[in-house]
């Protein structure tokens, strides 16, 4: 089995609001995957779903396991980060410690004190007089601390200044990531995680609107600049957006081949940022 | 069965109904096979068929239904 | 069952007495001290000679009983302790299941392989078995101190002590029929439990709102509907002081093993399973 996630037709509703609109998706073990989607995608609703903390109908299995029926068996395998997640705020550093030793059995603390000995975390402080950085970094290390099969990760970084931002993904990818688990990271911050990305999914309005490998997208996505007057030979080829910039117009195309475009003018393959908007805005302009 | 299962667990409010139902229905059939008492408050009150018209008899309900009050005695 | 596994277990219940010390052991001591202070203060306002006859009427009050024998009428300085308790007990229990959800950790709570199970079997064995627990420790030191005290006392006003020794020991028998009468007490309010669990899991704000509301309601939609009042004789069930305190380990015995008990487990039982279908609902 090399799939650790396959969901089919996920659909959750909130009230009318369809928040999952018939999901479909899956991920690969070993990979590091970015679900990516605007605010109210339903991003933090697929992750929630995957580790059995949001009721949704489909099928879904995570792990070989359906996390509304097992989450506690699942969670043995699956950490999860909630964006908003907080650890709580009564716990010394040292009872969390103490506390998920005993309670999860794939848990090192020699690895988290490790961890933990790199940062200026006191082991005696309570977690509500820490700081939003530091909250974050111990969560990083207890998670790091467990060998699991699949971590999840949802705006991990939300709130963080720019030195923890970076911080963060360095050590995941550094210290943690083996090769051997997979990652789900959701954010909006498409930029930061771009390069440790394997694989790419956009998700809007409940939907997937990009299912992709990064080293597929130069083969799929081109953006190439277009100076003014050749607008029409670009539109012939059913680009899927385009922006102006600076008196010259930039196209993304899909599926469209790139010795072809080459014609145009220079072909590149687009930031995984400028591809996010061109699949949303074209999505909307349909 | 399994049907049932997905009709109770859909969401917070059917688990909450679900619930209640079995917890009275319970309570209710234990209640009448043991025999327990069936009622033991009594809602009646005298201030409830208060009669302007007549102020005596109201006075006289309340000072009968068994007051306590040092003054009644 | 792996949730149940006992070191994953004494996890939970750990975690349960550090998140609610000031419940379950500030409360009952600052009680303890404010009792304290009190006594200390109606001693030092009364005259020397009625301290002396005090101590000594004490010291002999007992004589010819033996500990055992004596140790039911040291529940009665406990009984406000008892009140306390249940007071702590009730906040804790609609916060129990209702705070995590509502500052959000609960998604660290279920991110550990903690079954929903665990996690509520927690919450009442927490409540039946170990806050009481608590209480006896403290009550112990409040005794202890108390009879310290009044040694003191009685050997600055030359009267024979020997008395409160002997006292003492009652007072810590006192204390194991403190423990059982809490833990009967809490089995035999289980459905109460079970009811306050089900509306802390259930509530999206003001779970005691919810609880009340819903109790009120569905035993005026009784009395509508069928024309019974089961709910309301169930409170009435449960409401002389009496029940809530045993005397002696045969009456204990007899209070376990009656039939009301174990059809209020039973109910109980249906509640608690209500609350932990519900911990599947976080959002």
């Amino acid at each position: 089995m090399t799939d650790i996630v396959e969901a089919r037709n996920l659909e959750k509703k909130f009230g009318d609001f369809k928040a999952l609109d018939g999901l479909d998706f899956s991920v690969t073990r070993g990979s590091i995957c970015g679900l990516i989607g605007p605010n109210g995608a339903g991003k933090t609703t697929t992750l929630k779903a995957l580790v059995g903390l949001s009721d949704v109908e489909g099928d879904l299995r995570v792990a070989g396991r359906d996390p509304r029926v097992s989450r506690h068996k699942l969670m043995e395998e699956v950490c999860f980060i909630a964006d908003v997640g907080i650890l709580p705020k009564w716990f010394k550093v040292n009872q969390v410690l103490d506390y998920v030793e005993a309670v999860h059995p794939r848990f090192s603390r020699e690895r988290a004190e490790q961890i933990l000995s790199t940062t200026d975390i006191p082991a005696n402080k309570r977690i509500k007089e820490l700081s939003k950085g530091m909250v974050t970094q111990l969560h990083l290390a207890l998670v790091m601390a467990i060998d699991v099969q699949l971590l999840v990760l949802d705006e991990p970084t939300l709130g963080l200044d720019i030195i923890y931002r970076k911080e963060f993904y360095d050590r995941l990818l550094n210290d943690y990531y083996d090769g051997d688990c997979t990652i789900i990271i959701s954010t909006h911050q498409v930029e930061e995680i771009e390069t440790l990305l394997s694989d790419l999914l956009f998700i809007d309005n409940g939907k997937i609107v990009l299912d992709a490998a990064m080293q597929d997208l130069e083969n799929i996505y081109s953006e190439v600049l277009i100076d003014a007057g050749h607008y029409a030979e670009a539109e012939q080829l059913g680009p899927i957006y385009h922006r102006d910039i600076l008196g010259k117009r930039a196209y993304i195309f899909e599926g469209v081949d790139r010795n072809r475009l080459r014609e145009l003018g220079e072909a590149a393959t687009p930031t995984v940022a400028d591809l996010f908007v061109a699949k949303l805005r074209g999505a909307k302009r349909e | 069965m399994d049907q049932l299962k997905k009709i109770i667990l859909k969401d917070r409010y059917s688990v909450l109904v679900a619930t209640i139902i079995i917890y009275m229905t319970v309570l209710m059939v234990e209640g009448l096979l043991t025999g327990r008492e069936a009622r033991v408050i009594d809602l009646e009150n005298p201030y409830f068929d208060f009669d302007v018209r007549d102020w005596e008899r109201f006075r006289q309900s309340r000072d009968d239904s068994g007051s306590t009050s040092p003054d009644s005695a | 069952m792996n949730s149940l596994l006992p070191a994953q277990f004494v996890a939970l219940l750990r975690r349960e007495v550090l998140e609610n010390r000031t419940l379950f052991i500030a409360a009952p001591a600052v009680l303890a001290l404010v009792l304290l202070v009190f006594a200390l203060w109606i001693i030092s306002m009364a005259p020397s000679a009625r301290i002396a006859e005090g101590v000594e009427y004490l010291s002999i009050m007992f004589d010819g009983l033996s500990p055992a024998e004596m140790a039911p009428m040291f529940l009665m300085p406990a009984i406000p302790f008892i009140m306390m308790l249940y007071a702590c007990v009730i906040i804790y229990l609609l916060n129990a299941l209702y705070q995590d959800r509502k500052d959000l950790s609960v998604f660290f709570w279920q991110s550990m392989p903690v079954s929903n199970l665990g996690t509520v079997l927690s919450k009442i064995v927490t409540v039946i078995a170990v806050v009481p627990v608590f209480y006896v420790a403290i009550l112990f030191v409040f005794y202890l101190l108390v009879v310290i005290a009044l040694s003191l006392l009685g050997l600055s006003y030359d009267v024979q002590v020997a008395g409160l020794g002997y006292m003492f020991l009652a007072a810590v028998v006192s204390l194991l029929l403190f423990y059982v009468s809490t833990f009967l007490a809490a089995l035999w309010l289980l459905p109460t439990i079970g009811w306050l669990l089900l509306f802390s899991a259930f509530a999206k704000r003001t779970p005691v709102m919810w609880a009340l509301g819903v109790f009120i309601l569905l035993g005026f939609l009784e009395d509508l509907i069928f024309g019974t009042q089961f709910l309301g004789n169930w409170i009435e069930s449960r409401i002389n002081f009496r029940q809530y305190i045993v005397l002696d380990l045969p009456m204990a015995m007899d209070r376990l093993f009656s039939y009301d008990m174990l059809f209020g487990i039973v109910v109980g039982a249906i509640l608690i399973t209500g609350a932990v279908y519900m911990r599947r609902f976080v959002d």
